[in-house]
């Protein structure tokens, strides 16, 4: 962080480079001009890829990536009001997507109809269920990690509250796998919206499959984002938000009930979370214990990306990564078990390079 | 007051005791308890252990919930116990209903809970029909949280005052003598103390069957990675999530130079120990550089991603050529010592032993010396550490890469010893469990982390049975740690004083005597809040 260069006067500033800076140009002129050469190889030299592959990889980054912004946000706005990393975020995705797993279950083995089950008779009352479930457990577990494990801890150092968070995360994650085994079960789709079926678009002479569970989740993940946005910005309830993330102190003295509030958005947080983890489930068909880890880091990554606190910057973070880890492994001539490597450094890297995030601001020391 | 405090605490034990279910634990207990009593047959033993349970659950209950009651009357007590109890039951007693009716009508809940068999549901309805069964959990617990409510009548009634008093002036007055005011501050005790128990613990051993000493070598191991996070966390104040990724630098280091594959260099194993240790060590100080700008939390995140990197890079195939891939390394070669093979388990207890001694005496020499206190002064605040003249980087940057040093000698020692190293000896659980090792003991103190250490990967051992519910237990300690004790198990000196109320600055006396105490201020009153939690 380059904090003190910045607020120190200009006549003051020294003009000489810092060996940190020196290794700061060096790491990024080497990254671009790997990623100049990659570029060129890809365009020019080998096309390995078709232009129908690219759309794919595409697609499902878009897919992928309009989750991880939902997840995202939660991470955003728990940070933005208490400056904290709400570690066990992404298993509360995971608690949603198993709710919405049993429903679809239940509803599965309720006749309706000749030879058809509830679920395929009214797949769309079905789904709206699986939201309504996954949902409310997984507000309802925002709250109760709130509650528990974050509350007592309010006002203290910073490192405490990161630690029961961690905490929190491994207690979740090994509750799930002790009450529902380790097991990987497939999530049950209505039958509309089966895995595998969708529309063919033809590119450079190929078809390229788009799936059906692929546009409902990327649909459904923008209308949440949207609903989000509109209740941060036009709500009472965002407005307080905003004003706690401004200065607490001072949203106190204006009349704000700081607890109900802090409450509220881990409620918030969860249910974003919640509609998550059943499109996730929807989407990706598997689900078990372990499926919160990797998506909450590497939505953690994408609220870091789009600079933490900042709402549409989650958004832009998560589809950002989501298409750079999808193109990515092709892009860079990696295998595709590496995938997850390019994350991590991208998370590294930012961090490294532009802690602000992409649409971050700079913000000063004292307030993060 | 009775009332609302018994619903309360029997709503949370109801919702409590409705997980413990889910996740299995009365059914555990109950053949934990089978072993211990041969001599029952199973049936009445699945009754007596799971009411015993019940029992139990229901006095602590009981006692939590009348632990809010005004300090006298007894019936407030006992009523809310009560209450407590009810409520408690009848949430338990709804739910093994349900069950109860659901298995006999032979109904496989496994499929979707995996812990709710058809032989721990029969033990948790004692047997019974399932209203009979509801009945009996609502009876035993009524019973059970009233019982509660008596104990902590009992606990907090006129005898304890007196008591408490005599032993802590015991203990003041003890203190006080001269001639142990001397030995506290001579250098001979010390000498004498450290003495003792380098002695009891190289002696120990002599007695340990291959079992233990394995178990014992294992929990050394995490107490020599414990110390080297104790620098990183507990003295310079950085939370590192990616201690797994210098640990599997030793183990991979040692691996890949004393292995016949995939290098086969078949280095002497002291050399693959030095390289181990310098390589994870510069690993550190190479990784640090660019994350150490960071501030805690971001830098714990980045950590962690950079352990999955590496346990990510090791398992690929584009490293498999150069680390086995997911096969691992076998036949690592064990330490020699004049000629003399270090190979059975005990004799390599000795070994990390002898290890754990050097490095607590480093430890303790760093700790003391300007180095030291330059962490702890940028612990405390970093801004105000670099307007004392310290160049913060470069001390994080040391404290980093001694704790990863230490962590490759752990990863070295970990590999050499079990002859093998793979990628699922490198999760992120490593770096959890070390983590959890230096909190639980209690940061920046070195007995601390052997207790925590102890603790942690000790009992386990003892307790196999309940082996699948150390994750869960860890996570549930990291919370309740940081919100009872965050100081640790063991807290150094410098975090007792801290956080004991006896240091806190003498109140000046304001005018008037009915106001309580003087406005403290801000930092003190967060200070108060703590301590006040415990």
């Amino acid at each position: 962080m380059a904090v003190e260069t910045q607020t120190a006067p200009r006549g003051l500033r020294r003009r000489r480079i810092r060996p940190y800076q020196v290794v700061q140009i060096v790491v990024a002129v080497s990254i671009t001009a790997f990623l100049l050469y990659r570029l060129q190889y890809v365009l020019f030299v080998d096309d390995l890829y078709g232009l129908d592959t690219w759309t794919r990889f595409l697609i499902s980054g878009l897919v992928i990536g309009a989750v991880y912004a939902v997840i995202a946000i939660g991470y955003t706005l728990v940070y933005g009001i208490l400056f904290m990393i709400n570690f066990a975020h992404g298993e509360v995705m995971m608690l949603g997507a198993f709710a919405a797993y049993f429903v679809f279950e239940a509803l599965g083995a309720i006749p309706a109809g000749a030879e058809t089950s509830f679920l395929n008779t009214y797949p769309i009352i079905s789904i709206i269920l699986a939201f309504i479930a996954g949902m409310s457990v997984s507000t309802g577990m925002g709250l109760l990690l709130e509650r528990v494990a974050y509350r007592p801890l309010r006002g203290g150092p910073r490192l405490v509250a990161l630690i029961s968070a961690i905490g929190a995360s491994l207690f979740l994650q090994n509750a799930a796998q002790l009450m529902f085994s380790p097991r990987r079960r497939a999530f049950a789709n209505p039958d509309f919206l089966s895995r595998g079926a969708g529309f063919e678009v033809m590119i450079s002479g190929r078809p390229v499959l788009i799936t059906y569970t692929g546009t409902f989740v990327f649909v459904g993940s923008l209308l949440l984002l949207a609903l989000l946005y509109f209740i941060i910005q036009r709500t009472r309830f965002g407005q307080a938000v905003r004003a706690i993330a401004e200065d607490q102190e001072a949203a106190a003295l204006m009349g704000i009930n700081v607890d109900r509030v802090i409450a509220q958005t881990f409620a918030l947080s969860g249910a974003m979370a919640g509609a998550a983890g059943v499109m996730w489930g929807l989407h990706n068909g598997i689900v078990y214990h372990f499926i919160g880890f990797l998506p909450g880091l590497k939505a953690f990554t994408a609220a870091v990306l789009g600079g933490i606190g900042n709402i549409p910057g989650a958004m832009v973070g998560g589809l950002v990564l989501g298409v750079v880890e999808a193109l990515g492994p092709a892009f860079l001539g990696l295998d595709f078990q590496l995938k997850d490597v390019i994350a991590f450094s991208i998370l590294v890297l930012v961090l490294v390079f532009r802690p602000s995030g992409i649409l971050g601001e700079v913000v000063a020391e004292e307030k993060v | 007051m009775a009332i609302r405090n018994g619903t309360r605490a029997g709503l949370i034990f109801g919702f409590i005791m409705v997980f413990l279910i889910l996740i299995g634990v009365p059914e555990t207990i109950n053949v934990i308890l089978q072993e211990a009593t041969t001599n029952i047959d199973v049936e009445t033993g699945q009754v007596i252990n799971t009411a015993a349970f019940l029992f139990v659950m229901g006095v602590v209950a009981g006692f939590a919930a009348a632990r809010k009651e005004e300090p006298d009357p007894l019936s407030g007590a006992v009523l809310s116990g009560l209450i407590a109890g009810l409520i408690t039951g009848a949430t338990t007693g709804l739910m093994i209903i349900i069950l109860r009716s659901l298995a006999l009508s032979e109904i496989d809940l496994r499929e979707y809970l995996d812990k709710l068999s058809p032989t721990a549901i029969e033990s948790l309805a004692l047997r019974l029909s399932p209203i009979l069964a509801g009945g009996a959990h609502v009876l035993i617990f009524a019973l059970s949280g009233a019982t509660g409510g008596l104990l902590n009548w009992i606990g907090r009634g006129p005898w304890r005052g007196p008591v408490g008093q005599m032993i802590s002036n015991t203990r003041d007055r003890l203190a006080r003598l001269p001639i142990v005011a001397q030995a506290q501050n001579s250098p001979i005790t010390r000498y004498v103390v450290w003495a003792a128990v380098i002695a009891v613990v190289m002696i120990v051993p002599q007695f340990l069957n291959d079992y233990w000493s394995f178990v014992l070598g294992t929990v050394g191991i995490y107490v020599i990675m414990g110390l080297g996070l104790n620098i990183v966390v507990g003295m310079a104040g950085l939370l590192d999530l990616g201690n797994v990724a210098f640990f599997a630098v030793g183990a991979y280091t040692v691996g890949l130079l004393t292995a016949p594959e995939p290098v086969g260099v078949l280095w002497d194993f002291w050399t693959a120990l030095i390289f181990g240790i310098v390589l994870a060590g510069l690993a550190g100080v190479i990784l640090g550089v660019p994350v150490l700008r960071l501030r805690g939390d971001y830098l714990a995140i980045v950590t962690l991603g950079l352990g999955e990197i590496i346990r990510i890079l090791i398992r690929s195939d584009l490293l498999k050529d150069f680390t086995g891939g997911p096969r691992g390394v076998r036949d690592i070669s064990g330490p020699s010592l004049f000629g003399l093979e270090i190979g059975s388990e005990r004799t390599f207890l000795y070994f990390i032993l002898v290890g754990i001694f050097l490095l607590i005496f480093v430890t303790i020499r760093l700790k003391n010396s300007r180095v030291g206190r330059a962490w702890i002064a940028m612990r405390e605040d970093e801004t105000v550490a670099q307007a004392m003249g310290i160049n913060t980087l470069n001390y994080k940057l040391l404290a980093f890469g001694m704790g990863a040093a230490f962590a490759g000698l752990g990863g070295v020692l970990f590999a050499s010893r079990n002859q093998f190293t793979g990628p699922e000896d490198h999760t992120l659980l490593v770096s959890i469990n070390v983590l959890a090792v230096v909190i639980v003991g209690g940061m920046n103190s070195i007995p601390g982390v052997i207790l925590g250490a102890f603790a942690l990967k000790g009992l386990p051992e003892i307790l196999r049975q309940l082996d699948e519910y150390r994750v869960l237990v860890f996570g549930g300690l990291l919370v309740v740690m940081m919100i009872l004790r965050p100081e640790g198990l063991w807290p150094s000196q410098r975090t007792r004083l801290q956080f004991s109320d006896e240091d806190e600055p003498v109140p000046i006396e304001l005018s008037s005597a009915t106001s309580a105490a003087p406005t403290p201020i801000k930092a003190d009153v967060e200070e108060q809040k703590q301590a006040a939690t415990r």
